[in-house]
């Protein structure tokens, strides 16, 4: 009879899942757009205004074709946990997030162009041992999109256009759990993809006068449904405690209005600013639900807020094949400084940027643009993320985050 | 002109891609980093003395990877200080408790691992830092050298080996655990001690030895450690002894009986009753107490559910296995101890519930032996506190703070870092499997006891350590044991079920 039982059950806390965050909305479909800080809503004057501004084709002559890429390097780094401030840094990688724009010109008014393009396509990694591998070791998301577009100009100077969004996507997102009270961290693993997500975008432009330029640009929410599964590896004796399986998980990315000015101040100099509302409030959570019934459902909140970007450029025509370009930008945080998460360490950034553009010959052009993108220093105080996640205990992940992040860019043009 | 703006452009293109853009993280301080001085606090020359807590020992062996969370390690740490211990590889000194896996109840089985580590620092010149022997009395701080004249073999005939592996005295010649200490004309020494003049008694059920330390002797012990260690010179600290009643080794076993569905207390009480017993519940014979029932050759006490339930009676985790054979016609525990079935016991009975085959006695610290043990702590540490005051001495009070943690207990558990503690065995996160040492994170909170204590007297400004950065240190079974998939358990690790 009478077995003693002194039931010990181990419990896991639900996982605090901080991914797609702001980001993540790369800006980087073009070497011209990248020179100018972005600024190219109101330009829009080259095939990548597929994705800037798709009325922006009715300018463009003939057949166009467009191939580029960048060589996006983030860098990071946390002082922490308070009150330590030891650094930590995270991992060096490259993501090189590609182009390829196609327009064509039926001259009598109507335009249509196809874009391929990554608006989201980033990812973060940290070291298997690190303070905050609770939190996060590794996040990765990528989403491509290919952008049908038809641009007409309803009158002289004033053009629309309309583009139906396929997106497909995967992402990633790997952690350590500690298997307290016991020795030894196991490690999660969540893959997911999605092979069918759609959204739309319209775009405007209008040319008052020779030298003024206005663009407007609406993108819509694509939702995406994320199936994969979750693998663990842990400790023989836990294993079948930890959830795993498959898994599926939402996530809608933010719907963004840009509005644009260019001016062309002389025959030589254009100058061009952007304003770009991004509804961040859509990502307020993030759910991933295990289809085992035995792992309970997970979601953390992000509150995220509604953002703004704001972006100036300068193009300086200083020869028939040459151009220079210089940008300014800056990209407020859409997330509390308490929800601040390695994952992703969001900031206020700055960026700065300088670009060419070299037309080789008639036909063939090459632009080059390099970024330097720095985060506002931010210190978190009062943070709501648990670094040591197990039941009945909360320990803030307080500390400093730094952030820059070095973009080079390379555009091929050619003229059909 | 345009020619010139060209090349400067591109000049200051090439030098914007190529000029380190590099993290501008403007916070310019570091941690501190102390060189053995914080305050007036000097610890360029650190001694600890004490016994297996202070030695770094957790589930019941003495491993390096238990031994560098230990106090003195982790205090040595904060202030930067060099901290010299007898290391002993993994898997330790031998018989280290392991967790091999879970029932599909979720009970741990635990094992002992049967491999032991070599002692890797056997050749250091001069004695030790960490001056902790596990199984130390107060006695053996003054006088023990080696195994063979350590208090345990004199007076119980059981050798210590780890005197020989702290004191290394055949090669080291060096003397006792204070004599060596003293040697290294220490700044700073800690002392804690007494533990174990009173851990013997709980934990053998009152039995072996038959009483704590005596007071008298304990005094005069502790007093003679003192007064050499105030005429080093050197800073002390001192700290006092917890109470040993709320160790889950007691604690554990006694609640799950009395919660335990298939042990139905009620029937048994009502059958014992019309058996004609004065009182119901477990049987155990019993030493000091007790009664003969005007018939048995010895004495039994009883000790009903409620009095299991919340710890008047203590049950120890060493009986945890024969626990589980309650209700049964067995002799089980007198053929695995190669004993005697003493006069008048019938194993045909049933098991710690008859009279005639009664619950053994070293299984049991029934309520006369817990006021024996908590009076030999409570006079034990009001010795301490004289010490420490008469020779101006840091006392840090483990008391206390132990008192504190099993208290929040029955509200919660003990916060601290934003981490939750408690008592319990193995998902407390306090204790190790031993049931008796705490884990590294409990070291860790045991060294900012001291840390506390150091601040306040010396003035001085040595950084805590941040608990969650220890980690838990419960071992599994078996180095490499990672795998994806489900446990493979084999059938006789049942056998060996501690629960």
């Amino acid at each position: 009879m009478k077995r003693l039982l002194l039931v010990f059950i181990v419990v896991f806390s639900v996982y605090s899942i901080n991914v797609f965050a702001g980001g993540f909305q790369q800006n980087q479909h073009g070497a011209r757009a990248k020179a100018l800080g972005g600024a190219f809503t109101a330009l829009a004057n080259d095939p990548s205004a597929i994705y800037w501004n798709g009325a922006g084709l009715t300018q463009l002559s003939g057949t166009k074709l467009m191939l580029g890429t960048h060589l996006l390097f983030p860098a990071s780094s946390f002082r922490g946990v308070a009150p330590s401030k030891q650094y930590s840094f995270m991992e060096s990688q490259m993501f090189t997030p590609t182009h390829l724009f196609a327009s064509h010109n039926f001259d009598n008014g109507l335009a249509i162009g196809l874009g391929f393009t990554q608006p989201y396509g980033s990812g973060t990694k940290w070291s298997e041992d690190w303070i905050g591998r609770y939190i996060t070791t590794e996040t990765k998301l990528q989403t491509f999109i290919l952008m049908p577009t038809v641009a007409y100009e309803l009158f002289d100077g004033f053009s629309l256009s309309a583009a139906f969004i396929y997106s497909f996507a995967n992402v990633l997102i790997e952690r350590m759990i500690p298997q307290y009270p016991f020795e030894g961290d196991a490690n999660i693993s969540l893959e997911g993809d999605d092979s069918f997500a759609y959204g739309y975008n319209f775009g405007l432009l209008y040319k008052p006068t020779e030298w003024l330029s206005i663009g407007g640009s609406f993108r819509s929410e694509v939702e995406y449904g994320f199936e994969g599964t979750a693998t663990t590896t842990g400790a023989v004796q836990l294993i079948d405690r930890f959830p795993k399986g498959d898994i599926s998980a939402n996530l809608t990315t933010p719907m963004n209005i840009v509005g644009g000015l260019a001016v062309n101040v002389t025959d030589e100099l254009t100058l061009s600013a952007d304003y770009q509302w991004v509804g961040w409030s859509s990502y307020d959570e993030l759910a991933v639900d295990f289809a085992d019934d035995n792992y309970p459902d997970a979601s953390s909140p992000r509150d995220y807020q509604d953002s703004y970007i704001i972006r100036f450029g300068a193009q300086y025509d200083m020869l028939d094949e040459f151009s220079a370009m210089a940008g300014i930008y800056y990209d407020n945080m859409p997330v509390a400084t308490e929800r601040l998460n390695p994952s992703l360490p969001d900031a206020n950034r700055l960026g700065f940027s300088l670009g060419f553009i070299a037309r080789l010959t008639k036909n063939f052009s090459v632009t080059g643009a390099f970024m330097y993108l720095r985060g506002e220093q931010t210190s978190v105080t009062d943070s709501k993320e648990n670094y040591y996640p197990v039941t009945g205990s909360f320990v803030p992940f307080n500390g400093t985050y730094n952030s820059t992040a070095k973009i080079l860019s390379m555009s091929l043009q050619y003229d059909f | 002109m345009k020619k010139i703006i060209f090349v400067l452009f591109l000049a200051a293109f090439t030098f914007v891609v190529f000029s380190g853009c590099e993290d501008r993280s403007d916070i310019t301080g570091v941690d501190p980093i102390l060189n053995g001085k914080s305050g007036s606090a000097d610890l360029t020359r650190f001694v600890v003395i004490g016994n297996s807590l202070t030695a770094g020992y957790q589930s019941g062996a003495l491993y390096e990877t238990g031994q560098i969370y230990s106090f003195g390690s982790l205090l040595a740490n904060q202030v930067n200080t060099k901290f010299e211990m007898p290391l002993i590889g993994e898997p330790g000194s031998g018989g280290r408790m392991e967790i091999q896996g879970f029932t599909s109840a979720g009970s741990p089985i635990l094992i002992n691992n049967s491999a032991s580590g070599l002692p890797k620092n056997l050749s250091y010149p001069a004695p030790y830092n960490n001056l902790g022997i596990p199984g130390a009395l107060t006695y053996d701080v003054l006088f023990a050298t080696n195994s063979n004249n350590c208090a345990s073999a004199l007076f119980a005939n059981t050798p210590n080996p780890f005197f020989d592996v702290v004191l290394r005295n055949s090669s080291l010649n060096r003397g006792s655990q204070l004599q060596q200490a003293l040697s290294l004309q220490p700044t700073f020494i800690t002392l804690w001690i007494g533990n174990n003049d009173v851990l013997g008694y709980a934990t053998s059920g009152g039995v072996s030895p038959s009483a704590p330390t005596d007071l008298t002797s304990f005094t005069q012990l502790y007093g003679g450690i003192g007064q050499q260690l105030a005429a080093s010179g050197a800073q002390v600290v001192v700290a006092n002894i917890p109470a040993v009643s709320s160790i889950p080794f007691l604690t554990t076993v006694g609640p799950a009986l009395a919660g335990n569905p298939l042990l139905v207390w009620w029937q048994i009480s009502l059958s014992q009753t019309a058996s004609g017993l004065p009182a119901t519940g477990l049987i155990y014979m019993s030493h000091e107490g007790g009664s003969n029932l005007g018939i048995l050759p010895y004495k039994v006490g009883f000790a009903d559910s409620a009095s299991l339930r919340n710890s008047t009676t203590l049950v120890t985790l060493r009986g945890s296995a024969y626990a589980q054979l309650l209700g049964q016609p067995t002799g089980k525990y007198y053929r695995d101890f190669n004993l005697t079935v003493p006069l008048g016991v019938d194993t045909t009975q049933l098991f710690g519930f008859h009279p005639q085959n009664p619950f053994p006695d070293i299984f049991v610290l029934d309520p006369d032996e817990i006021n024996t043990a908590q009076a030999a702590v409570t006079n034990y540490n009001n010795a301490i506190q004289s010490v420490a005051s008469t020779f101006n001495f840091g006392l840090v009070d483990i008391n206390t703070l132990f008192t504190n943690i099993r208290q929040a207990d029955f509200s919660g558990g003990y916060t601290v870092d934003g981490l939750t503690f408690s008592t319990a065995y193995i998902s407390g996160g306090l204790f190790s499997l031993d049931g008796v040492h705490p884990t590294s994170r409990g070291h860790a909170i045991i060294t900012n006891e001291f840390i506390k204590v150091i601040n306040a007297k010396y003035n001085a400004n040595i950084p805590k350590v941040n608990i969650a950065t220890i980690p838990p240190s419960l071992k599994f079974t078996g180095t490499a044991g990672k795998l994806a998939g489900y446990p493979k358990v084999s059938p006789e690790a049942f056998d060996r079920l501690f629960f």
